[in-house]
C-alpha cells in the first residue's frame, strides 16, 4: 500500500484539495469584497467634497525697503513680482525667493506711486497713479519658454499709456482701473475735493471721454469705488454707508441708476466678483456682504444684499477676488485675512501673516496660491488648496440664491458656456425627479402586477398559468433601452395625439367594468360553478373591448364639444399647465412596464407557494374563493408580495435608459404629470463623460451614485428583512 | 340591495377585477412586442412606389409612409379636420428633405408607374425616379425595355471595378497608381441618368449606389426574396450615413465580443462563490452576509456599476497601466479610456449575482447521497466537487451564463460610459498582432438603438433602423432566456427524479 508512487499521489491530492479550498474561499469572499469595493470607492471619490480649504505657508522673505503697491504671480507658480512705490518692479523666484530681474517704470524725482489697480482678471494689466497725479498704464507678461524640456518664465513690461489726471490741486484719495475684454480702459479716481472722476478710453474709436460724476451724488464723502470687469457698471460707496450705482456702458453719458443705503457704517472697500454680477462690499465695522441685482416685483432691477459673511474685528481695507471662481479675500486694518466663497456663503479660512497691517495681496492666476505683503515689507507665499469651494452640504441639499435668480432655489445646472459660469449643483431636483418617476411607475404597476399575480396564481387554469408565467418572466429580461426608445419615439407622440382618448378610456373602463360586475351577478350560481377556470377573464374581455371601442368613437366628439377640439391646448389655456411630449405619464407607463414583470413574478411565486392545505381548509369551511384569497392567501404571501414591491421599487429608482430617453431631462421641481423630470441615474449617464476627472462635478456625480447605491441598498435590505419577518409571521403553518 | 352587498362580500367582483388586471398587463405586453415586430419587420418590405400629382401640378414620387388627421380650430370655434398623408420622397440632396406631408384634398391623382425605381445610395438616402439612360463600357442605352437590366449589369460591372481598385490599393505597389487612376476614370464613366418626379434629370455615377429595384413590377415572390435579402444586409452589413442606413454587423460583433469577454470573467468567479457558499462556508453569519451582498449586488442600479467602472477600472487601473507601460503615448490614453476590457469587467461585476444565484440552484439540485457517497469512498472534498458537484450542476452554471449573457447584451447605461461608441473605427478583433485589442472601443446593439434614435441628426429617417435593431436585440434576448428556462426546467426534472 505504502509504495512511493502512492504516497506521491496522496500528497498531490491533498495539496490540490488545499489549493482548491483556498481558491474557492477567495471566490466567496470576493463577493463581499466586490460590494465593499463599490461602496468604498464611491465614498472615496465623493468624500473630498466635504474637505475644507487648506492654506500652507511656503516662505516669507523681505521685499526691499520701499512700500509694495502691487503684486502678482505667473500661472505656473514659479515667479512673482512686486511693484514698489518708487516704480521698481522686481521679479523673484518663488522657490529661492531671489530677485532675478528688475524693471523700472520711470518716475520723476520725488514722485511716488500712491495707488495701483489691476484692470483685469485675465492678465496682468494695471494702472497706477502717483503723487504728481500722473497715471501710467502698463502690462506685465510672464511668458513660459521651453528649453530642453525645462520651463523658464520670462518676464516683460510694456507701458500702454501715460497721462496726467487734472485734479486742480486736490490730492488723490482713491483710484481704480478696469481693462475690459474689448480693450476699453476705464479709470476712476476721487480726490480730496470729493470729485468723482471718470475717464474712459474707448478702444474701438480710440476716443477719450471724461466725466465728473459728483453732481449725481450728495455731498457725502466717497470712500470706495468699483467698476465691474466688463466696464459697464460703476458703484461708489460713501462715508454714511450709501451706495451709488452708475451705468457707464454709454461712454458719452454715464447715468445714475439707483442709490440705496447699505448700512450705517462707511463702505471702505468693494470689488466685483468673477462673472461680473456680484459685488462684495466691506465696511468700517468689518461687515462683509455680497450684493447682486435682482428684479423686484415691479420688474425693476435692484441690488439686493444676498449674503453676509463672517465679521472682521476691524474695518475692511482691501478686497481681492479670484479669477477662477467666486472666492474672495477680505483684509482688515488689523492684518487679518478671511477667505470666503460667495455662492455657498462659506468662510473657507481665516489667517494673518503677522500682527502688522497688510499693504498688498494677490491671488495667483489659477487661485492656487496667495501672496501677502505687510507693512514691514515681508512677503509671504501661501499655497491654497481649495478644490471644491462651490460644493457644500448647503449647496447640495438647501436652497441657494444664485446670481440672476429672483430668490433662493434648488437648481441643477452643472455647466455653462464660459469659465465665469456659476455652477449650480443642487441634488434636490435630481432626487425629486427620481422619486417622481418612481412614484408614477409604482402607482401604475403595483395594482396591475399584483392583481394579475392574484388571478394567475389563484383563479386561472394551471395550463394558462404555465404559459403566462414564463412569458412575463421573459418580459423582465427585455432590455430597458428598447422600452425607453419605444416610450420616447412611439408612445410619447401617440399619447400626445390621443390624450383625450387616453383620459376618456381610463374614465369609461370602470363604468363598463361595473356593467360586467353587475351582469355577472345574474349568472346563476349553479352555472358559475360549472364554468371552466378562467372564464371570468373571458367574460371581462368583451367589456374591456367595448370600453375601448366606445372611447375611440366618443373621444373625438367629446374633445370637440368640451375641450375646443384640442385638449392639450385646453389644458394650457384653462389649467395653465403645458403638456410636454416627453412627460411623466409616458415615463410612468414605460417604467411601470419594466417593473410589472418583476413584481408579478415574485408575488406570483409567493402566492402560489401558499400551502394547498390552508386554502382547502378555508374553502371547506364555506369561504368563497375571494374570501379565501383575501383572508388566507394574501396574508400568508404578504412577505413575498412586499419583497416584490420593494424589488420593483429598487429597479424603478435605478433605471437609467428609460428615464433618459422618455423624459425631457429638465431638472424641475413639479409633481405635474404633464412635464418631465431629470433623474439621478440619467444625470450620471449624461454628465459623467464630460466631467473633468476629480473635479467638483465629477465628485458630485459620484455622490449621486452613492446616494442611489444607498437608496437601493436600504430598499433591498428592507425587502429581505421585512419580507422574512412577514413570511415568518403568516406562513407558520 | 342587500343581495348586492352579499355579492360584493363574497368577492366575485374582486375576482373579475384581478382578471382585468391580468388582461391589461397582457394587452400591454402584446402591444409592446407587436409594435416592435410590425415596425421592425415591415421596414424591409419593398412597398410600392406611388406617383402623386397635386392640384398645383407638383408631382411627388415616393412610398406612402403614414397618415394622420390634423384638427384646425377656426376663429369661430368650429373645427376642420384635415386628413394628411406622409410620403417618403427621398432625393434629400435635391429636395432638402426626405419626407413630405401632403394634404389629401390637394391630391389630384395617384398612380403606380411600373418603371418607378428606388435607388439605395451610399449617401443622402434613397432616390426615387425613372431610369432614362445608362452608360457603361463606352456604350449608351436608352431603350425603355432594356434599361433596368442594363443598369443592373452596369452596377455589377462598377462594383467589380471598385473591388479591383481596392485590391490594387491594398497591394501598395508603386506602379499600381496608374492603374488605379485608369480604373477611377472608368468607374466614374459608368453613369446613369435618372428623371425625378418633378421632371428634373440627374446624372449619377453608379459607384454611388448600393442597389435599386422596381417595386411596382415585383410580384409577391420577388418581393419576399428582396425582403429576405434586405434582412440579410441588415444583419451582415456595415452601417452607413452615421448609422441611419445599412447594417449593424459591427454592433453585433462588438456585442458578442463584449459578452464573451464578460463571460470568461464572470463565470469562474460566480461559480467559485457559489461553491464556497454551499460546500465550504459554515452556514451562519458569514454566509448570510455573502447572500446579502449577492442580493444587494443584484439590486444596485446598473449606472452605479458604470460610474464605478469609469472611476475605478478606467481612471484608476487603466490610468496606472498607462503610466507604467504606455507612458510614451501619454497624454493620449491607451487603457486610461473606455475600452472593451473595461466594459466587460464592469458588466462581469453586474452579472455576477445572476451567475451565483443560478449556480447555487444547480448545486442544490445535486443529490446529497451522491456527494456523501463520493466522500465515503475516500474522495477529497475537491475531488468530490470536481467529479460530482460541478458536472451535475453544469445546467445551473449554464443557465447562469445564459442569463448573464442576455443581461449583458441588453444593458446600455454602464456601457455608455465605459467604452461603447457610436462608430468604432476598428474592431476589437482583427488580423493585426496581437489580434485581440482589449483597449479598443466597440459598438453595441443596445447603444446603437439609443444613439440612432436619439442622437442622430435625422431622427425621422433613422427610426426604422431603430425598430429593426430593437427587434434584433429582443430576439437575441428572448432566445437566450427561453434557452435558460428550458435548461432550468430540465434540471428541475432531473432533480426531482434523483431525490428519494
Amino acid at each position: 500500500m505504502n509504495n512511493p508512487e502512492n504516497i506521491k499521489h496522496k500528497k498531490r491530492v491533498t495539496r490540490n484539495n488545499k489549493i482548491a479550498s483556498y481558491v474557492i474561499s477567495a471566490g466567496g469572499f470576493g463577493i463581499i469584497l466586490s460590494i465593499a469595493a463599490i461602496l468604498l470607492f464611491l465614498v472615496y471619490k465623493s468624500y473630498p467634497l466635504s474637505s475644507d480649504a487648506n492654506l500652507e505657508k511656503i516662505s516669507t522673505a523681505s521685499s526691499g525697503k520701499n512700500k509694495v503697491i502691487l503684486m502678482g504671480m505667473d500661472r505656473f507658480q514659479e515667479i512673482n513680482y512686486s511693484l514698489s512705490e518708487n516704480g521698481e518692479i522686481s521679479f523673484s523666484s518663488n522657490s529661492s525667493r531671489k530677485v532675478f530681474s528688475v524693471k523700472n517704470i520711470d518716475l520723476e524725482e520725488n514722485e511716488r506711486i500712491i495707488f495701483a489697480d489691476k484692470g483685469s482678471l485675465r492678465n496682468e494689466t494695471f494702472a497706477l497713479i502717483t503723487n504728481l497725479n500722473r497715471i501710467i498704464t502698463a502690462e506685465i507678461k510672464m511668458t513660459a519658454k521651453y528649453q530642453n524640456d525645462k520651463r523658464q518664465i520670462v518676464p516683460s513690461l510694456e507701458i500702454i499709456e501715460e497721462f496726467k489726471a487734472d485734479s486742480s490741486g486736490f490730492s488723490i484719495k482713491n483710484f481704480i482701473f478696469t481693462f475690459n475684454e474689448n480693450s476699453d480702459r476705464i479709470y476712476s479716481w476721487t480726490d480730496s475735493g470729493n470729485n468723482l472722476n471718470l475717464r474712459i478710453f474707448g478702444f474701438d474709436d480710440e476716443e477719450i471721454f471724461q466725466h465728473n460724476l459728483s453732481g449725481f451724488m450728495n455731498s457725502d464723502e466717497i470712500k470706495s469705488c468699483a467698476v465691474n470687469h466688463s466696464g459697464e457698471i460703476l458703484i461708489c460707496g460713501t462715508k454714511t454707508g450709501e451706495l451709488f450705482w452708475f451705468d457707464i456702458s454709454d461712454f458719452e453719458e454715464p447715468e445714475l441708476i439707483d442709490n440705496w443705503k447699505a448700512g450705517e457704517s462707511e463702505i471702505t472697500a468693494m470689488e466685483f466678483l468673477l462673472g461680473d454680477n456680484s459685488l462684495v462690499t466691506g465696511d468700517g465695522k468689518g461687515f462683509v456682504s455680497v450684493w447682486f441685482p435682482v428684479r423686484n416685483s415691479e420688474g425693476v432691477q435692484k441690488f439686493n444684499r444676498i449674503h453676509k459673511f463672517k465679521k472682521h474685528q476691524r474695518s475692511v481695507e482691501r478686497i481681492f477676488v479670484s479669477s477662477r471662481n467666486r472666492t474672495f479675500m477680505t483684509i482688515d486694518a488689523g492684518g487679518e485675512i478671511i477667505l470666503n466663497y460667495s455662492t455657498t456663503c462659506h468662510t473657507s479660512l481665516k489667517f494673518r501673516q503677522s500682527q502688522k497691517k497688510v499693504v498688498s495681496a494677490s491671488f495667483s492666476p489659477k487661485s492656487d496660491a496667495i501672496l501677502v505683503t505687510d507693512e514691514e515689507n515681508s512677503t509671504g507665499i501661501y499655497t491654497l488648496d481649495d478644490k471644491h469651494p462651490e460644493v457644500s452640504f448647503k449647496t447640495l441639499f438647501n436652497k441657494v440664491w444664485y446670481e440672476g435668480y429672483p430668490e433662493p432655489d434648488f437648481v441643477w445646472q452643472s455647466s455653462g458656456g464660459s469659465d465665469e459660469f456659476e455652477p449650480k449643483m443642487s441634488l434636490i431636483p435630481l432626487i425629486f425627479g427620481t422619486l417622481k418617476g418612481t412614484f408614477y411607475a409604482m402607482i401604475f404597476s403595483v395594482p396591475l402586477a399584483i392583481l394579475a399575480a392574484i388571478y394567475v396564481s389563484q383563479f386561472a387554469p394551471k395550463k394558462f398559468a404555465l404559459i403566462v408565467k414564463p412569458t412575463v418572466e421573459i418580459m423582465a429580461a427585455l432590455p430597458s433601452v428598447v422600452i425607453g426608445f419605444l416610450a420616447g419615439l412611439y408612445f410619447s407622440p401617440l399619447f400626445e395625439k390621443n390624450l383625450m382618448f387616453l383620459f376618456f378610456f381610463t374614465a369609461i373602463l370602470p363604468v363598463f367594468f361595473l356593467f360586467a360586475i353587475i351582469s355577472w351577478k345574474y349568472i346563476p350560481e349553479e352555472k358559475k360553478v360549472k364554468l371552466p377556470g378562467g372564464s371570468e377573464m373571458l367574460y371581462v374581455i368583451p367589456f374591456a373591448v367595448m370600453a375601448f371601442i366606445a372611447a375611440s368613437f366618443l373621444s373625438i366628439p367629446i374633445e370637440n364639444t368640451f375641450f375646443g377640439g384640442n385638449i392639450n391646448q385646453w389644458f394650457y389655456e384653462v389649467l395653465d399647465t403645458k403638456y410636454d411630449q416627453r412627460n411623466s405619464l409616458v415615463v410612468g407607463f414605460a417604467l411601470g412596464f419594466a417593473v410589472i414583470p418583476i413584481i408579478f413574478t415574485i408575488s406570483e411565486d409567493a402566492l402560489s407557494n401558499v400551502p394547498k392545505s390552508l386554502t382547502s381548509a378555508a374553502l371547506a369551511l364555506g369561504a368563497s374563493r375571494w374570501q379565501t384569497v383575501k383572508r388566507i392567501v394574501i396574508p400568508a404571501a404578504a412577505g413575498g408580495i412586499f419583497s416584490a414591491i420593494m424589488l420593483g421599487l429598487g429597479r424603478a429608482i435605478g433605471e437609467t435608459m428609460i428615464v433618459l430617453m422618455a423624459t425631457g431631462n429638465t431638472p424641475i421641481l413639479e409633481m405635474n404629470p404633464f412635464n418631465g423630470f431629470r433623474a439621478m441615474s440619467a444625470t450620471i449617464a449624461v454628465e459623467i463623460p464630460e466631467a473633468p476627472v476629480d473635479g467638483s462635478l465629477y465628485r458630485v456625480l459620484f455622490l449621486t451614485a452613492l446616494l442611489l447605491f444607498v437608496f437601493t441598498f436600504i430598499i433591498n435590505s428592507l425587502a429581505a428583512v421585512i419580507g422574512d419577518k412577514l413570511r415568518k409571521k403568516y406562513a407558520r403553518f | 340591495m342587500n343581495s348586492l352587498k352579499e355579492y360584493f362580500r363574497k368577492g366575485d367582483p374582486y375576482v373579475l377585477l384581478s382578471s382585468l388586471g391580468l388582461i391589461l398587463s397582457l394587452v400591454m405586453v402584446v402591444f409592446f412586442v407587436g409594435i416592435i415586430l410590425v415596425k421592425g419587420l415591415s421596414i424591409f418590405w419593398p412597398s410600392d412606389v406611388e406617383l402623386v400629382q397635386l392640384k398645383d401640378g407638383t408631382k411627388y414620387l415616393g412610398e406612402l409612409w403614414s397618415s394622420e388627421e390634423n384638427k384646425i380650430t377656426n376663429p369661430d370655434h368650429s373645427i376642420n379636420v384635415v386628413p394628411k398623408v406622409q410620403y417618403k420622397t427621398g432625393n434629400r440632396d435635391i429636395y432638402g428633405f426626405d419626407f413630405k406631408w401632403i394634404d389629401k384634398s390637394e391630391i389630384v391623382s395617384i398612380s403606380n408607374p411600373a418603371d418607378a425605381t428606388v435607388f439605395e445610395r451610399k449617401e443622402y438616402g434613397n432616390f426615387y425616379g425613372f431610369i432614362k439612360k445608362v452608360a457603361f463600357k463606352g456604350k449608351e442605352y436608352t431603350k425603355n425595355n432594356e434599361l433596368f437590366d442594363k443598369a443592373t449589369e452596369a452596377l455589377d460591372y462598377s462594383e467589380n471595378l471598385v473591388e479591383k481598385q481596392a485590391d490594387l490599393m491594398k497591394s501598395g505597389n508603386p506602379d499600381a497608381e496608374d492603374k488605379i487612376e485608369k480604373l477611377n476614370a472608368e468607374i466614374s464613366s459608368i453613369q446613369i441618368l435618372i428623371e425625378s418626379a418633378d421632371g428634373s434629370l440627374n446624372t449619377f455615377s453608379l459607384s454611388k449606389f448600393v442597389g435599386f429595384y422596381q417595386p411596382n413590377q415585383m410580384n409577391l415572390f420577388e418581393k419576399s426574396i428582396h425582403y429576405l435579402l434586405n434582412i440579410w444586409t441588415f444583419i451582415s452589413g456595415e452601417p452607413r450615413e452615421s448609422n441611419t442606413e445599412g447594417g449593424v454587423f459591427p454592433a453585433i460583433f462588438g456585442t458578442v465580443m463584449m459578452v464573451i469577454l464578460m463571460s470568461v470573467l464572470v463565470v469562474p468567479f460566480g461559480v467559485l462563490a457559489a461553491v464556497y457558499l454551499n460546500e465550504y462556508a459554515k452556514q451562519g453569519l458569514l454566509t448570510r452576509i455573502i447572500r446579502l451582498s449577492v442580493n444587494n449586488l443584484a439590486g444596485v442600479p446598473s449606472i452605479v456599476y458604470g460610474i464605478f467602472g469609469l472611476g475605478f477600472f478606467i481612471y484608476m487601473i487603466g490610468g496606472s497601466i498607462d503610466t507604467f507601460f504606455f507612458s510614451e503615448k501619454l497624454p493620449e490614453p491607451t487603457y486610461g479610456t473606455g475600452g472593451i476590457l473595461w466594459a466587460s469587467l464592469t458588466l462581469a461585476l453586474l452579472t455576477l449575482p445572476v451567475v451565483v444565484v443560478a449556480t447555487e440552484e444547480g448545486i442544490l439540485a445535486v443529490p446529497k447521497a451522491n456527494k456523501e457517497g463520493a466522500l465515503a469512498l475516500g474522495a477529497t472534498k475537491w475531488q468530490m466537487i470536481r467529479k460530482i458537484v460541478l458536472p451535475n450542476a453544469a445546467p445551473g452554471i449554464l443557465t447562469g451564463l445564459i442569463l448573464a449573457i442576455s443581461r449583458g447584451a441588453g444593458e446600455v447605461a454602464p456601457l455608455m460610459i465605459t467604452g461603447v461608441v457610436k462608430l468604432a473605427p476598428a474592431m476589437p478583433l482583427d488580423t493585426i498582432f496581437p489580434f485581440f485589442h482589449p483597449d479598443r472601443k466597440f459598438m453595441h446593439l443596445g447603444f446603437h438603438i439609443y444613439d440612432v434614435g436619439f442622437q442622430s441628426p435625422n431622427v425621422e429617417a433613422a427610426v426604422p433602423m431603430v425598430y429593426s435593431t430593437a427587434l434584433l436585440l429582443i430576439i437575441i434576448v428572448v432566445f437566450l432566456n427561453l434557452l435558460a428556462i428550458f435548461l432550468r426546467n430540465k434540471m428541475r426534472k432531473k432533480y426531482k427524479s434523483a431525490s428519494f
